[in-house]
């Protein structure tokens, strides 16, 4: 299995998001995760969708269907590789009278994470990476009780010079 | 203007000249894209649009029909006659439901459609209101593009990109879901229509790329046994006469997919039968011999390839579509050419070759002599006692000297009509191919008569489907269309029965029929007909059908357990077909 990621630029039209998962499902394919923006482009949405396969030829036809829907303008499909990319995941920890203490210096500078919340017993901890690494500091985290954790889905930009702009010319797209 | 939004209701009547309602907008939009014609069934929430209607009548001809279907079906037709969208207008709920079918079958087949929906008013919307059903949601996955308008100063703009997004590139079904505030509501801006042009997320690519013709060129000019397979998508992009010429000048045997049939005359020195399940002998068998596939407009559906994995391993593939997405999905494509058949054609012309290729089709022939002595023999030229489908679409085929338009519906008499029907004529088969729809014929061949009076359009149906929808025979004879209905009835589901013969131990689970006295049931509708079962009036019967200037219905009692041929079995290589 290798995984994809779809960077799909679209108008920003009511009920796109489900004009385009449909295609994944006729198709039984099941979306890892899936980011819907905005762009510095007035009126362009960008979707960044993850999905793992077997077929690279499968994932290109899947590309096409896409690119086919009337208000998509542009599909680009991604290895791993070819893109940078991140996700952010937040944990709420117990933090009760007399638990063990958090070492906010190591979650800071060895897990690259900080404290976004403190509450009266709890805390919040943002944590940005790969899934990878999430995954890492999910079992460091596992120290303490963790009351909730929830991550997004992965946004990537392409390792190529090429902007939004080289595919969507300025004349027609406003910079917001 | 600047009032408008303050301005009471009789205000703003008082100055219609300004201000339409969207209903009226709808209207006008209509008539500014110089649609004549449109089919449909109201109901509660287009009620303002069809009081808009009221007006317009002498503008737009509307045709009621007996069913939502009907309308969907009967636009179809009308679009696959003209190229021009077909318009079916309904109401919300299950008047939209009822639509789902033909917007699905017109989807899988390219057809034109433009349907206007009706939808509960705004301030309903998600409520479980009375006739409310997401129609969005349900319509997504089968139509092109789908839009909900809420607002009446939307109209035109929605309208116009409706039309333009159902007719250009790959056609296809569009949906408006209007609701009844817009409908209803005075638009707050003056009327303007523009017709849509372009739109930034979706231009199809009509002319093709110069790299991949000439790469297409090469490829064709150094072939030995090169093989077109002529679909659908050279009578969409009106190619006759461009498709002509390439035949003419590379001389390269031609058989046509389903749809494609009637791109090329049956009696042209080229033409060698059609492809697929239930296609001719040679033109399956000799797709394992090509050395090169020149694909035109057509899709290689499961039906045309059967068994993927051993299905034209050896040749080259040159495709010629429209639509990217087409391109690698089923057959890997060495010279892939997007463009418009038409635009392709003519940019390949200066490019290919003069060449003859007689060896190469006289191959074709030597199957074709098998097949006749197999299958045509006893389909037509028998020596029994009851009428077999082949010879009843024969002996039409030859007192319409293959001119006529014949709309299938689905199933046996399909395939026959298929096979025996000499098309001579452009563009003379309507029928649902992708789809497969049962019902489709009736509504649709309405539709087509609509679409092309001038020429002759025949119904031919099996006595199943024809109960799908039969209630359209009310349409017809409201219309009084001389549309000529062919009921071939063996009493049986007979495509299900084949099958059950063939490859279920001949276990008949549900597929005879106790069929209703179907002259009697065209009578109430005020619709003459008659029943023949002895093949010694055939040809008489065959006659009085086209002799009539009325709608006309004839029942052709055919022989009960007949079987198609050649056959390809399902999943099965095209190798692999039978003739018995």
């Amino acid at each position: 299995m290798t995984t994809y990621t779809l960077s799909v630029f679209t108008t920003n039209t009511i009920g796109l998001l489900n004009r385009i998962t449909i295609i994944f499902t006729r198709r039984r394919l099941n979306i890892e995760s899936l980011n819907v923006c905005e762009t510095e482009r007035k009126g362009v949405s960008r979707f960044t969708i993850v999905i793992r396969h077997e077929s690279r030829e499968a994932v290109e036809k899947l590309v096409r269907q896409i690119r086919k829907v009337v208000d998509v303008l542009a599909v680009f499909g991604y290895l791993d590789h070819e893109i940078v990319f991140n996700e952010i995941a937040l944990f709420k920890l117990a933090t009760p009278l007399g638990g063990s203490p958090l070492n906010i210096k190591e979650i800071n500078l060895d897990w690259n994470a900080k404290v976004v919340h403190w509450g009266l017993d709890y805390v919040v901890i943002e944590k940005n990476g790969t899934e990878t690494e999430i995954a890492e500091f999910y079992q460091y985290m596992k120290n303490w009780e963790i009351l909730e954790y929830l991550k997004s889905g992965r946004v990537a930009v392409g390792k190529t010079e090429k902007g939004l702009v080289e595919y969507l010319p300025e004349h027609e797209w406003e910079i917001v | 203007m600047e009032n408008s939004q303050t301005m009471t209701v009789e205000e703003k009547k008082a100055e219609p000249a300004k201000f339409l309602t969207g209903a009226q907008a709808i209207m006008q939009c209509l008539v500014e894209n110089n649609v004549k014609t449109i089919f449909g069934y109201p109901g509660g929430a287009i009620m303002p649009t069809y009081d808009a209607l009221y007006d317009y009548q002498d503008r737009i001809k509307h045709i009621l029909v007996r069913h939502e279907q009907g309308a969907g079906h009967a636009a179809q037709g009308f679009a696959r006659m003209t190229g021009r969208a077909g318009v079916a207008m309904v109401t919300s709920g299950p008047g939209a439901t009822n639509l789902m079918t033909p917007i699905a079958d017109a989807l899988l087949d390219s057809t034109p459609m433009v349907c206007l929906v009706g939808q509960v008013k705004a301030n309903l919307l998600g409520t479980d209101a009375f006739q409310e059903c997401d129609i969005i949601g349900m319509s997504m996955p089968v139509t092109k593009w789908n839009y909900q308008i809420t607002d009446p100063n939307e109209i035109p703009e929605a309208m116009a990109k409706a039309f333009y997004i159902a007719e250009s590139g790959r056609p296809g079904p569009v949906l408006l879901d209007i609701t009844r505030t817009a409908q209803a509501d005075l638009m707050t801006i003056p009327f303007e229509y523009k017709p849509c042009t372009e739109i930034v997320s979706y231009r199809p690519r009509l002319t093709p790329k110069q790299e991949q013709v000439e790469a297409a060129a090469k490829l064709i000019n150094s072939a030995q046994k090169p093989y077109i397979f002529a679909g659908h998508g050279i009578i969409i992009a009106n190619a006759q006469q461009e498709f002509d010429d390439f035949v003419r000048k590379t001389d390269i045997p031609v058989a046509t997919t389903l749809l494609g049939m009637s791109a090329l005359p049956s009696d042209h020195p080229n033409y060698i039968g059609w492809l697929g399940m239930h296609g001719n002998y040679g033109a399956n068998v000799l797709t394992d011999e090509a050395d090169l596939i020149i694909a035109i407009g057509m899709r290689f559906d499961d039906r045309v390839t059967g068994d993927l994995s051993k299905f034209i391993k050896q040749a080259k593939v040159v495709h010629i579509d429209i639509d990217p997405a087409e391109i690698n999905k089923n057959v890997f494509a060495d010279a892939p050419v997007i463009g418009d058949a038409k635009q392709v054609l003519k940019a390949l012309l200066p490019l290919v070759k003069e060449r003859k290729h007689e060896t190469w089709k006289a191959e074709f022939k030597k199957y074709d002599e098998a097949e006749f002595e197999k299958i045509t023999k006893r389909d037509v030229f028998h020596d029994g006692d009851k009428i077999r489908m082949g010879e009843a679409v024969t002996m039409l085929s030859n007192k319409t000297k293959g001119e006529a338009v014949t709309v299938t519906d689905v199933g046996q008499h399909q395939m026959v009509t298929n096979r025996y029907y000499q098309y001579n004529t452009w563009n003379s088969l309507v029928t649902s191919g992708g789809a497969g729809t049962m019902g489709f014929a009736l509504p649709a061949a309405f539709g087509a008569k609509v679409g092309a009076p001038d020429r002759e359009v025949i119904a031919i149906i099996g006595d199943g489907g024809f109960q799908m929808t039969l209630q359209e025979l009310g349409t017809i004879a409201q219309s009084g269309l001389p549309v000529k209905i062919i009921i071939l009835n063996n009493n049986f589901l007979g495509m299900v029965r084949q099958w059950q013969q063939l490859f279920f131990e001949k276990r008949y689970s549900f597929v005879e029929l106790q069929n209703p006295d179907f002259i009697t049931i065209a009578k109430g509708f005020g619709i003459a007909g008659h029943t023949v079962s002895d093949r010694a009036n055939l040809s008489d019967s065959l006659d009085i059908l086209l002799a009539s200037d009325k709608p006309y219905l004839l029942e052709i009692v055919c022989e009960k357990e007949e079987n198609v041929f050649p056959m390809v079995p399902a999943g099965a290589s095209v190798s692999a077909i039978r003739l018995e």
